[in-house]
């Protein structure tokens, strides 16, 4: 079973999805990203699925979902690279199949995450960014 | 004026009821019971009375059967009403007992060792008396002790649902309070199992509080929550858009990785609630928004 490395920049989190996911892997996924998010109290996770050429209906859920936990345990989430043709299948298949923030690739995503971070209560306020 | 007497008034020693028999062996069978609920060594029960006090009750208790069996009619069985003095003794009995979980069945234990005891003497007198059966009083003394057992029994169970229904209402009021954390900062930390009652309570509690201290920001702190389902989910989320129409923003903290799956898989969706994951970063989170700071001294005393 393939799995995913979850890389830590400070209290951000970045995964790259380079290929097709069956079902367990996506769930395998999922619980290794969560339980990394609250086990460092990571304050962002950027995903990035650019080499990603087919998102099917099932992995925009994963992705989605996996999105929701993640801002439930109090991160910010964004969605790098998704390609043109990919991003016109998700529209058609549903308008909200990822309700997540997207940027056109992973330079903007941490760009877009650090200025969310930066307005942040935590880190304006009381100074613990990457203790 | 006992039956079998009426029947055969040739007999006379059958002419004594089986209370009048149990009157007069009273003593014998108070003695037996004694020894056999009694540990030898004159220790007394574990976690009962003295053995004084043990023996006392069980004597009042004893009195209070043979004198029920004595003035009830023949054919009937005594009654049992709520005032009775047995009844009040068994209650009493039962209270003294329902405080620890393993004592609280002494009492029917106590009881059917009392039956026994006196099913096993109406035997023996049967067989000295060469008579008619004796099956009509065995039956009677046996259904009066099963109703004296069923009352016993009640009693303890409505004691133990008193016990319970009190312990609920402690806890719903220690583990709802709604804190004032700073100026226009609440903290509602919850701890437990919500369920439908306790989830109206904490929101009125804390509806009031935020009307009351007219709050800018509410924390609310799920660290002490062990499942969040369904139903958790949606009170919480119904407290959160009542603290919204009032005007207060809410910020949930310490929600687990285990708590987050389940709620996404729900498909519960908490929306535009600020969400964090420690409760110090919720409450940097309030202080931002109500625009203070914690920073550190710029002249610390102690550098």
């Amino acid at each position: 079973m393939k799995k995913i490395p979850i890389l830590r920049l400070g209290r951000i989190l970045l995964v790259s999805i380079q290929e097709d996911l069956t079902d367990n892997e996506a769930m395998q996924f999922q619980s290794d990203l969560v339980n990394k998010v609250a086990e460092i109290e990571a304050l962002g996770v950027a995903v990035d699925i650019t080499a990603l050429d087919v998102v099917d209906s099932y992995m925009a859920r994963v992705i989605n979902d996996t999105a929701s936990m993640v801002r439930l345990l109090g991160a910010e989430v964004v969605i790098c690279g998704i390609q043109p043709y990919v991003a016109m299948t998700l529209i058609e298949m549903g308008r909200d199949l990822i309700g997540a923030d997207c940027a056109f690739n992973l330079d903007q995503g941490l760009e877009m995450l650090r200025e969310r971070i930066a307005h942040r209560g935590d880190i304006r306020f009381t100074g613990d960014g990457d203790e | 004026m006992p039956r079998i007497g009426i029947r055969d008034p040739t007999r006379m020693p059958m002419t004594v009821s089986l209370s009048q028999h149990l009157q007069t062996h009273r003593d014998e069978i108070l003695a037996e019971w004694f020894a056999k609920w009694l540990p030898a060594d004159n220790s007394g029960q574990p976690g009962w009375a003295s053995p004084a006090q043990t023996r006392h009750i069980m004597q009042t208790l004893f009195d209070q059967i043979l004198s029920a069996l004595t003035t009830a009619p023949p054919d009937q069985l005594p009654d049992l009403d709520e005032q009775a003095p047995l009844c009040v003794h068994l209650r009493h009995l039962a209270a003294e007992q329902a405080r620890n979980p393993e004592q609280a069945t002494d009492p029917l234990r106590l009881l059917f060792s009392l039956r026994q005891l006196l099913l096993r003497h109406v035997t023996a007198w049967d067989r000295k008396s060469e008579t008619l059966s004796m099956a009509e009083p065995m039956l009677r003394l046996d259904r009066y002790f099963d109703r004296i057992a069923l009352f016993a029994f009640n009693s303890i169970l409505s004691l133990r649902d008193r016990h319970i229904s009190e312990q609920n209402l402690s806890l719903m009021e220690l583990s709802t309070p709604v804190l004032r954390l700073w100026h226009q900062i609440l903290l509602l930390p919850l701890v437990g199992i919500i369920d439908t009652g306790r989830a109206r309570q904490i929101a009125d509690h804390l509806l009031e509080a935020i009307a009351r201290h007219e709050a800018r920001v509410t924390v609310i702190d799920l660290t002490g929550v062990p499942i969040i389902d369904t139903s958790v989910a949606q009170h919480i989320m119904k407290t959160i858009d009542a603290a919204r129409l009032l005007g207060s923003r809410v910020v949930l903290t310490g929600i687990s990785p285990e708590g987050a799956q389940t709620l996404t898989k729900l498909g519960i969706r908490f929306g535009d609630v600020i969400c964090r994951a420690s409760l110090r970063a919720g409450i940097a989170e309030a202080l931002m928004i109500t625009g203070k700071r914690i920073t550190a001294m710029e002249d610390p005393a102690h550098p």
